[in-house]
C-alpha cells in the first residue's frame, strides 16, 4: 500500500484537542487510500522501499471531514486540553456499548474525545447536545465480561 | 508416546510429563506504554483476580479469575495487558532492544513478541514486522491498534527471501516450529513426525540466513522456538555457527532453565549447547521454549 508523509495532520490534534506540539511531534503522518496513519518509528525510513502493509496505527479517516480514531486518541488522548467529554463509570459503559447520551456534551460541537477519571475511552461526537459514542463495534464490552 | 524420544535428553523428565499433562497456566504482562504495572494490577484485583508475579519481571501468573477467558474485561479490551505466557516473553527479553533500534521481527504475527519488544523500546525506534498470511497479519494489526503501538511498520511476505531494504540492529526469527512446547495449551493438536521437524529445520535455516542477510555487522539476533527437538534447535543454531560464521553468545537471564542439547541421535552439538537456553513446563509451569543468542 503507497504512504506519503503529510505532517499537515499534526496540527489537527494540537488545534482540535489541544494536544501539547511536543507530544504531537514524536509522530510522523501518512496519508494512504485508507486514512492517515501516525508513526512514531525512525524518521529515515523509507516505506516505499519496504512495500509497508500497515504503518503505525490509523489516527484519522477522511472523508468530508476528518474524523479521529479511537486507537489514536487512546494513544495520546490524556494529554487533551479540549473538546473532551468526561464521563462517570456508568456512563461510560454506556458509551462503550454505543448509547447515545444526553446532556454531557455542554456547548460542544463536532469531534470529542471521551474520557473517564481514569481512561480515554474513545472517539465521541456531540451533536445539540448528545453524545453519540464513535467507539468501534470491536471495542464493545460483551454481557459476560467484567 | 511421542515425547518419550526426549526422555534422554530433558532432565526430570517424570515431572516434564507430568507437566505436558496438566491445563498451562495463564500468564499476562501488563502493557506500560498505557498504565502503570500497580494501576492495572490493582483494578484487576478488585475485580477478583488473583495473581503471582514474577519476581523482577512484568509478568503475572493468573492463579484464579471471576471470568472464564482472561482477555474477558474492559481493561484487556482498553489495550492494558496482553496475555501472554511467561516463557514466550523471554526471547524479547534476550534480545534486549533499546528505544532508536532498528529490529526486525521476522515471523511476527500474532504480535506478542513485537508488541513486548515496542513496549521495551517505548514506542520509539522501529520494530518491521513481517509475516506471511493475510489473516495472520489481521491478527498481528489489530493486537498493534489495541496495545496503542505507534513504531511498527508491518510488511507481508515470504521471509525466507524477501528483501527488507534495511539492515537492522536486532532481529528476532520466533521460527514456525512444530510448537510441541504448547502441547499442553493445545492438547488436541497432532505430534510431529520426524519428515515435519526435518521440513521445519530446512525452513528455519532458510529464514535464519535471510535474517543473516539484513543484520547489520556486529548486531544481534535471538532464534527461539517453543518445541523441544534438536532438529529445529540445536541443529539450526548450528547451522548459523558453521556455515554463516555467526558467533554464539550465552544467553544470560535469570529464569529457571536448562542448557542445551549436546547429542541427538547421529548429530552432536558440543560447540553450541552450553550457550543456548531451554525452559521446560515443569520448571515453571509455563509453556516450553528453545532461545539462542547470536552476533554478525
Amino acid at each position: 500500500m503507497p504512504y506519503s508523509k503529510n505532517n499537515v495532520y499534526r496540527d489537527y490534534f494540537v488545534r482540535r484537542f489541544g494536544i501539547p506540539v511536543d507530544i504531537m511531534d514524536n509522530y510522523e503522518f501518512y496519508e494512504s487510500t485508507s486514512g492517515v496513519w501516525a508513526f512514531s518509528g525512525a524518521k529515515d525510513i523509507d516505506l516505499s522501499k519496504l512495500d509497508a502493509e500497515v504503518v503505525g496505527i490509523r489516527a484519522l479517516r477522511v472523508s468530508k471531514a476528518l474524523k479521529p480514531t479511537t486507537a489514536f486518541l487512546r494513544v495520546v488522548g490524556h494529554y487533551a486540553t479540549k473538546n473532551v467529554v468526561q464521563l462517570n463509570s456508568e456512563q461510560a459503559l454506556e458509551a462503550l456499548n454505543g448509547i447515545d447520551i444526553e446532556g454531557v456534551c455542554g456547548s460542544l460541537h463536532g469531534y470529542v474525545i471521551i474520557r473517564t477519571e481514569h481512561d480515554v475511552l474513545g472517539c465521541g461526537v456531540c451533536r445539540e447536545g448528545t453524545l453519540i459514542s464513535q467507539i468501534p463495534k470491536k471495542y464493545r464490552p460483551d454481557k459476560t465480561w467484567l | 508416546m511421542k515425547l518419550e524420544e526426549y526422555r534422554d535428553i530433558i532432565p526430570n523428565f517424570e515431572a516434564f510429563l507430568e507437566a505436558m499433562q496438566k491445563p498451562q497456566p495463564y500468564w499476562i504482562r501488563v502493557n506500560t506504554l498505557k498504565i502503570s504495572e500497580e494501576k492495572l494490577i490493582s483494578r484487576l484485583r478488585a475485580k477478583g483476580f488473583r495473581f503471582d508475579k514474577f519476581e523482577g519481571m512484568n509478568a503475572y501468573r493468573i492463579v484464579s479469575m471471576p471470568v472464564k477467558h482472561p482477555g474477558a474485561t474492559i481493561e484487556h479490551s482498553m489495550g492494558y495487558y496482553y496475555v501472554q505466557d511467561l516463557a514466550s516473553m523471554i526471547p524479547a527479553y534476550v534480545l534486549n532492544p533499546r528505544p532508536g533500534d532498528k529490529v526486525l521481527d521476522m515471523a511476527a504475527a500474532p504480535g506478542s513478541k513485537t508488541t513486548l519488544m515496542a513496549q521495551l523500546m517505548e514506542n520509539r525506534g522501529t520494530i518491521v514486522a513481517n509475516d506471511t498470511r493475510p489473516n495472520r497479519l489481521r491478527a498481528l494489526g489489530s493486537n498493534i491498534e489495541r496495545l496503542g503501538i505507534t513504531n511498527t511498520v508491518l510488511t507481508k511476505g515470504d521471509a525466507r527471501t524477501k528483501k527488507f531494504v534495511i539492515y537492522f540492529d536486532k532481529i528476532l526469527l520466533d521460527a514456525p516450529c512444530s510448537g510441541e512446547g504448547v502441547f499442553r495449551k493445545n492438547p488436541k493438536d497432532k505430534m510431529p513426525g520426524l519428515r515435519e521437524h526435518l521440513y521445519l529445520s530446512n525452513l528455519q535455516k532458510a529464514l535464519l540466513k535471510n535474517a543473516w542477510r539484513h543484520l547489520k555487522e556486529r548486531g544481534t539476533l535471538v532464534y527461539s522456538t517453543c518445541t523441544f527437538n534438536p532438529l529445529e534447535n540445536e541443529e539450526v543454531v548450528s547451522y548459523a555457527v558453521d556455515k554463516l560464521n555467526m558467533e554464539i553468545l550465552k544467553v544470560e537471564f535469570d529464569v529457571p532453565h536448562c542448557k542445551g542439547v549436546a547429542r541427538w541421535r547421529d548429530r552432536e552439538y558440543e560447540h553450541v549447547h552450553e550457550y543456548v537456553m531451554r525452559i521446560y513446563p515443569h520448571l515453571l509451569d509455563t509453556g516450553g521454549m528453545f532461545i539462542a543468542l547470536l552476533k554478525k
